[in-house]
């Protein structure tokens, strides 16, 4: 009985391909997919037209799940197989009888040895907010030795459903970093909470810290509490000793956010101001000159 | 002697755009002093600033449009309708960078700023259009609690179902970007949504000063003048995208533009054009690693926007190519009998028509579409239908009044 369920669903797929110009590919496509005597090149161009076809019926859905689970695949062609999918998952009423076999198969590519599989497919699994790949990528945090990405990375796709247990993970790596860009992301991960714009304050505020770390509080405290930021901001453009780029980042959140009114008449900013058009880095003039545009003319 | 002239048939300085296609504009004389006899001949023409747009003119409804015509105007204060429109393949950089004038013999006596604001090449916007685009975004976004927080949740897990894997999935899309993109013209008129030629190479949409470089992290960089630094989606900061292909070219895999106007088959019909949504729409999408890779969480990277944008344009010229304007042609759409509720040319698109609960999301953020002063199409309540002729090639008042920089009016 299973089998000629699944001999109607070829034939049914059989006419679609023949109509289509898509499926006039298709015929050729799975065949140069599944053979392993053909160069990596030609069957990442065959997967590459897969997805017109993949969800079209299950021997397609089967022949690509197929190559991205096999670990004695070339990872190229793997990777491929992983893009040909989420393509077609793009359709996503089309895709739908699909979805649970490659939610399955991303959670055990997910754990595979290559790291650049392993990472992307943590990717899309935490872009669905899937609990598996959250729990893993906490995991990693608390004890590096089970870590499939680096920190850095799990924090990252961590904001995609941030809550308790990873903001005090990225409250612990901002104050003992393993590398420069883990504390940079845990502090993105930390402009979602509502308790952290004081820290971001001092760090924005701090000359010491890294540039970038400066920039990410910059949007930060903007995002959590702007009526501060405003005020900070105007500081920073104020002081003589800061630097270029972190007075232009506040000089774009006051032109681009700012209070009109309270600007429009804020003298001694806007002599500040004008002598940064002529002064400073080419990005400080710029953002002075489009201050005193919206400001002063 | 004074005159009025409306265009879009409105006096209101928001209505001085054009498209390609023709815009109803009326002139009246509402002081005729130093007039003699019942009427006044008077021309009216463009007058374009340096790199500026140009504007070409006809007196009827049907006919060339010419560099200047003249019309009668009557000293009673009659009004008397012409049609203007922007001359294809000279759309403005800037707001007012093109005038239309009305001359009674060699006097200029009324001048009235206007722009052909067309939809662009992402990667040949000069920087002016760029700054003044990521400057609207960026407020339309306002660090997650501007307008834009609606368009992010019309475009969630509960509401793919809407727009994805069925007939609808164009006609949606296009309303979804128009409502955008009339929310930026709000903010700042000259504004229109550029494209990303996915099929092209598009090095300057990939840098600091515009859609951001990606570390290596996936976490993308702005320059610190850009204000899409401060963009916020769901309470978090930043964008999240890594390319597969090197930014200075095009993203392998896709179909091309002339592959993918071949999809509809030697019938030409939408029934089979619509596998774009696979390939090269979706197959666009995952050249990333990062939001912009998931249909649920892809409106978190402003580049989603551009990215569709040139899906739109691909539609547009699949329309083009073979006359797909007219509903009431089969092959310009899809009527599977068995198509989910808003996928068909009838119904109604959520969220705009308000509809919750049943075979509709539980929610429908954002309202109604918003209005245009330029055009009255599509309505506040859009049907699938009212998608399809973009142009107002059927019939004028169906004009939803944009354009791409490489499609004229037919």
């Amino acid at each position: 009985m299973a089998t000629k369920t699944k001999t109607v669903k070829k034939s049914k797929a059989a006419t679609k391909l023949k109509d289509a110009p898509g499926g006039a590919i298709g015929r050729r496509v799975y065949s140069i997919v599944t053979n392993k005597q053909k160069t990596i090149q030609e069957r990442v161009a065959a997967l590459a037209q897969a997805p017109l076809t993949v969800s079209d019926n299950e021997d397609n859905l089967k022949a690509v799940l197929a190559v991205l689970l096999n670990v004695d695949e070339p990872i190229e062609v793997r990777m491929a197989a992983m893009q040909s999918l989420q393509a077609a998952s793009f359709s996503v009423m089309e895709f739908e009888s699909s979805r649970g076999e490659y939610r399955a198969a991303l959670r055990k590519v997910a754990q595979d040895p290559n790291p650049e599989l392993r990472q992307r497919a943590l990717g899309l699994l935490a872009r669905q907010k899937d609990g598996f790949a959250q729990k893993k990528l906490l995991e990693g945090l608390h004890s590096p030795e089970k870590a499939l990405v680096p920190p850095e990375k799990a924090l990252q796709l961590l904001s995609y459903d941030v809550h308790a247990a990873a903001y005090k993970a990225a409250r612990t790596i901002v104050d003992n970093p393993p590398n420069p860009t883990a504390k940079s992301e845990a502090l993105r991960l930390l402009a979602a909470d509502a308790t952290a714009s004081p820290m971001f304050e001092k760090v924005l505020l701090d000359k010491n810290e890294m540039r970038e770390n400066r920039q990410i509080s910059a949007s930060a405290l903007h995002a959590l509490d702007p009526e501060k930021m405003q005020a900070v901001a105007r500081n920073i453009v104020l002081d003589s000793a800061d630097y270029d780029d972190i007075k232009a980042t506040s000089l774009t959140a006051l032109t681009q956010f700012g209070d009109n009114s309270r600007l429009a008449v804020d003298e001694s900013l806007r002599k500040s101001v004008d002598r940064m058009k002529t002064e400073g880095s080419e990005k400080l003039q710029q953002s002075a000159k489009l201050f005193l545009t919206k400001y002063s003319e | 002697m004074i005159i009025e002239l409306q265009i879009n048939n409105s006096t209101s300085h928001d209505a001085r755009f054009l498209g390609w296609g023709p815009s109803p504009c009326r002139i009246r004389l509402t002081n005729p002093s130093g007039t003699a006899g019942p009427s006044v001949d008077l021309q009216i023409t463009g007058k374009t600033a340096s790199g500026g747009g140009r504007v070409v003119f006809r007196a009827g409804a049907t006919g060339v449009f010419l560099e200047t015509i003249t019309v009668t105007v009557p000293t009673s204060g009659g009004t008397v309708p012409f049609f203007a429109s922007g001359k294809f393949g000279q759309a403005s950089s800037n707001n007012g960078d093109v005038a239309i004038e009305v001359r009674a013999g060699a006097t200029v006596i009324a001048s009235v700023p206007v722009m052909v604001r067309i939809r662009k090449n992402a990667n040949q916007l000069t920087t002016a259009e760029r700054d003044r685009f990521v400057g609207a975004f960026a407020k339309l976004n306002n660090q997650g609690q501007g307008r834009f927080k609606d368009f992010r949740d019309m475009h969630v897990l509960v509401s793919l179902s809407q727009a994805h894997g069925a007939p609808g999935f164009l006609p949606w899309h296009r309303a979804y970007l128009l409502d955008l993109e009339r929310d930026l013209q709000a903010i700042d008129p000259s504004v229109s949504l550029p494209y990303w030629r996915f099929d092209q190479p598009a090095p300057n949409v990939f840098t600091r000063d515009f859609f951001g470089e990606s570390d290596q992290n996936g976490t993308v960089q702005f320059s610190a003048t850009n204000p899409l630094q401060f963009w916020r989606t769901d309470g978090d900061l930043g964008v999240i995208r890594l390319p597969f292909f090197p930014t200075s070219t095009a993203p392998p895999g896709l179909l091309n533009e002339l592959q993918t106007l071949a999809l509809g088959g030697s019938s030409n019909t939408y029934k089979l054009f619509r596998q774009m949504e696979r390939n090269p729409h979706g197959s666009a999408h995952v050249s990333f690693d990062g939001s912009i890779d998931d249909p649920a969480t892809a409106p978190k990277d402003p580049l989603f926007f551009l990215l569709h944008c040139n899906v739109d344009r691909l539609w547009a010229a699949w329309q083009r190519k073979f006359n797909r304007f007219d509903p009431a042609i089969a092959a310009s759409f899809d009527t599977m009998a068995a198509s989910a509720a808003g996928h068909k040319l009838q119904d109604t698109m959520w969220p705009w028509n308000g509809i919750t609960g049943g075979t509709r999301p539980p929610t429908a953020p954002g309202g109604p579409m918003s209005a245009s002063p330029t055009v009255s199409a599509p309505g506040p309540q859009p049907r699938v239908r009212d998608l399809l002729d973009y142009q107002g090639v059927i019939g004028a008042v169906s004009e939803l009044g944009f354009d791409y920089d490489d499609a004229p009016f037919v």
